[in-house]
């Protein structure tokens, strides 16, 4: 069983397998007359973490909302291997996309995004209920991330009784429960500080990539990107490098 | 003229002036600036305006309303004059939650920008010109939508019946009186702004802690049963007064006593109810709406809280009502009192009802607005619509429905006996009476659903919120 940086376990995941999760392929986006996306095409492989880095307005967050299906491109195609077949997502409803997200995918935001009125313990475990699953086991397993990831005593403090690193913990934590394969971040540390920030990285690698999820952040930040093992650079909406790096500090 | 590190050579930096001195043209001009209409589409001044247009229009027509009964001079026309006076009071406090939305939603706009200004370095008398100013140009706007739309609704108000005949053109107040209250809405715009200053001025970084919400203590309702007893006591001693200036004085205390209940044990019983929800909550809306009316049971008890009164002098008045007609034809220019008294409070319970729907409808577009990013976030996560529609409906409802039975059963407790015999006798006055009530329940849940769409607005376009 895989560990956190304290020690305590991680809940069981499955094992890395190595192929493509995600393969994009001449993906355009425009927004009125800026092109975001410029036939981008771009493979992601299970277990692996990826950062994306570039300019402002270079199509970072274009990509990832993108791949998550959060929007659909102009052109092109956005495969996700799952359940043994490939679905295009860029090709899903509205409703679809909202329920592979739900079911599939994990999101961590630059500022946590947790529900004010609900504790840490309820806001992880709402990903779940959204789900269908009962209170009582959406708690449990809630409680289990928590703990995991170093927040156990820590359940029903609301998100103002919470620091930022902690609750970046409870984001990354709602982001896992469900089971999802691929976690996307978006800035996940761009609202903290040089050490809390190298503290969830930390744990955002150790719970993902550690685990056999694959991750993909976008962000500004050099240090957040050398504790990924690829690095991907876009400009005016094209990959301009694309690095895999031999040893990962993660 | 300095240079970055990478050579790029910046502008000069404009001369420092010494302790400079705002000319008062500055804030009113920066205030036009932020005050035009933006390219957002959903523009932030809209739903200010509209609900200083709500409140004025409102308060315009309960005016008129009101100073039309000053039009009988007779002894049946004074007690008319001061059942108007009560159904007046009545309206108040529903009139001052609204007005409170409309201050707090423009606030919010105002907080925003100003804020910024002031960490830019503003002077805290620009801030305050500019807070002054902007609050009361959305207000004066509003005021001015809002007596167009009173004088839409002054046709209709015209038609409704006291003492056999239309109200007619006693309704119309004439210019003057509009003005006045127009211009009243104006000034509490600006008083509000001013008020609401100080904490822009103190903390431009406007640090929001949320601690763990206060419980409300059980003794509430220890102190709400005690009223109700000694009140009940009271009611079913009527009989033994003689003097009939006792009589009055027992039943406005009683009367006054079981509002002030209603206030003192409203918050505590939404609260403890809101308790037993969230724990049985098994759904995330069920778990959320929970958690929201937790966050503040006083907030939630104080949006609704003057349907509660209205509720309760419902059932208060219309047994009296009931009895009334159903004691038999009475003469002269009392023989219509019962119908009119029927009349009067089915008026203000849908008033009642109106403002709060329209109180509803704002409070839940400015929260939307304030929680633009973690409803795209929501979104983002997969919650659907429909799961954030619903927390926010329950959220609203819950407390509404608590509020409007609970107040009615209070009252039907104080005037048992009373309400026995009106159901008895005059069951199709207390079935109107009802089915107004459920009516205005529906309102309120009308005011929520005109919501939907800026949810839908705010998901379809996130902009660069995240």
């Amino acid at each position: 069983m895989t560990t956190n940086p304290s020690g305590t376990p991680l809940p069981p995941r499955p094992a890395t397998t190595g192929t493509a999760v995600f393969s994009a392929r001449g993906l355009t986006k425009n927004y009125d007359a800026t092109r975001a996306l410029a036939d981008l095409s771009l493979d992601i492989r299970a277990g692996e973490s990826v950062a994306v880095m570039g300019p402002s307005g270079g199509g970072k967050t274009t990509l990832l909302h993108c791949l998550a299906g959060i929007i659909t491109p102009d052109a092109g195609q956005v495969l996700l291997q799952r359940d043994g077949g490939t679905t295009d997502v860029a090709r899903l409803s509205d409703r679809d996309r909202s329920a592979l997200r739900r079911s599939t995918f994990g999101f961590v935001f630059q500022q946590g995004l947790l529900i004010p009125e609900l504790t840490a313990l309820e806001n992880v475990a709402v990903a779940l209920m959204l789900l269908g699953v009962d209170r009582a086991s959406a708690e449990h397993s809630a409680a289990q991330w928590l703990a995991a990831l170093g927040l156990a005593g820590m359940e029903d403090r609301r998100v103002g009784q919470l620091s930022g690193g902690q609750a970046q913990r409870v984001a990354i934590a709602r982001a896992q429960v469900t089971g999802a394969s691929v976690i996307f971040a978006d800035e996940p540390t761009g609202a903290l500080d040089s050490g809390t920030s190298a503290e969830v990285m930390d744990i955002l690698l150790h719970s993902t990539t550690g685990t056999g999820k694959t991750l993909v952040v976008v962000t500004h930040d050099d240090d957040v990107a050398r504790r990924c093992a690829r690095t991907v650079r876009l400009r005016d909406g094209r990959i301009v490098s694309d690095s895999l790096r031999a040893e990962v500090a993660a | 003229m300095s240079a970055h590190t990478d050579t790029v050579t910046l502008p000069a930096t404009a001369a420092k002036a010494s302790a400079p001195r705002v000319p008062l043209m500055v804030p009113l001009r920066l205030t036009w600036l932020l005050a035009r209409p933006s390219a957002n589409g959903l523009s932030a001044a809209a739903l200010p305006v509209t609900a200083f247009a709500l409140v004025t229009a409102l308060l315009l027509t309960v005016v008129a309303g009101g100073l039309s009964f000053f039009q009988w001079k007779d002894d049946t026309g004074e007690l008319y004059l001061a059942l108007a006076a009560i159904a007046t009071a009545l309206l108040v406090v529903p009139l001052m939650t609204l007005g409170g939305s409309a201050a707090r939603l423009s606030a919010r706009r105002r907080d925003e920008r100003l804020a910024t200004l002031r960490l830019l370095g503003a002077p805290a008398s620009t801030v305050a010109v500019m807070t002054v100013a902007e609050s009361a140009l959305l207000a004066a706007v509003g005021a001015l939508a809002g007596v167009i739309g009173h004088l839409l609704l002054v046709p209709l108000v015209q038609l409704i019946p006291f003492r056999g005949e239309a109200l007619g053109r006693s309704v119309w107040m004439g210019p003057g009186p509009i003005v006045l209250v127009a211009t009243g809405v104006v000034i509490l715009a600006a008083l509000s702004a001013m008020l609401g200053l100080r904490k822009i001025v103190i903390s431009p970084l406007g640090v929001r802690t949320r601690q763990q919400p206060p419980k409300l203590h059980w003794l509430r309702a220890v102190g709400a049963v005690a009223v109700i007893g000694a009140v009940v006591a009271a009611m079913s001693n009527l009989d033994g007064i003689r003097d009939f200036a006792v009589v009055v004085v027992v039943l406005v205390t009683g009367f006054a006593g079981a509002l002030a209940v209603l206030n003192l044990v409203g918050p505590w019983l939404i609260g403890v109810l809101a308790r037993r929800q969230l724990r049985a909550a098994q759904t995330p809306e069920r778990l959320l709406a929970a958690r929201q009316i937790l966050d503040s049971p006083k907030r939630a008890w104080r949006q609704v809280s003057g349907v509660a009164m209205t509720c309760f002098i419902a059932v208060f008045g219309g047994t009296g009502a009931a009895l009334m007609n159903a004691s038999g034809p009475m003469e002269g220019s009392e023989r219509f009192l019962g119908d009119d008294v029927r009349t009067g409070l089915l008026i203000t319970i849908v008033a009642s009802f109106l403002m709060v729907a329209c109180s509803v409808g704002v409070n839940q577009s400015s929260l939307l607005l304030d929680r633009r990013d973690l409803y795209v976030s929501l979104d983002r996560l997969g919650m659907p619509v429909g799961t954030m529609n619903a927390a926010r409906t329950r959220a609203v409802m819950f407390p509404l429905i608590v509020v409007s039975v609970g107040s009615a059963l209070t009252a039907v407790v104080v005037v048992l006996p009373l309400a026995g015999m009106a159901l008895i006798f005059a069951p199709l006055s207390v079935a109107v009476i009802i089915g107004c009530l459920a009516g205005g329940v529906a309102l309120v849940l009308l005011g929520l659903r005109a919501t939907q769409p800026i949810l839908a607005h705010i998901l379809r376009t996130p902009g660069a919120a995240l």
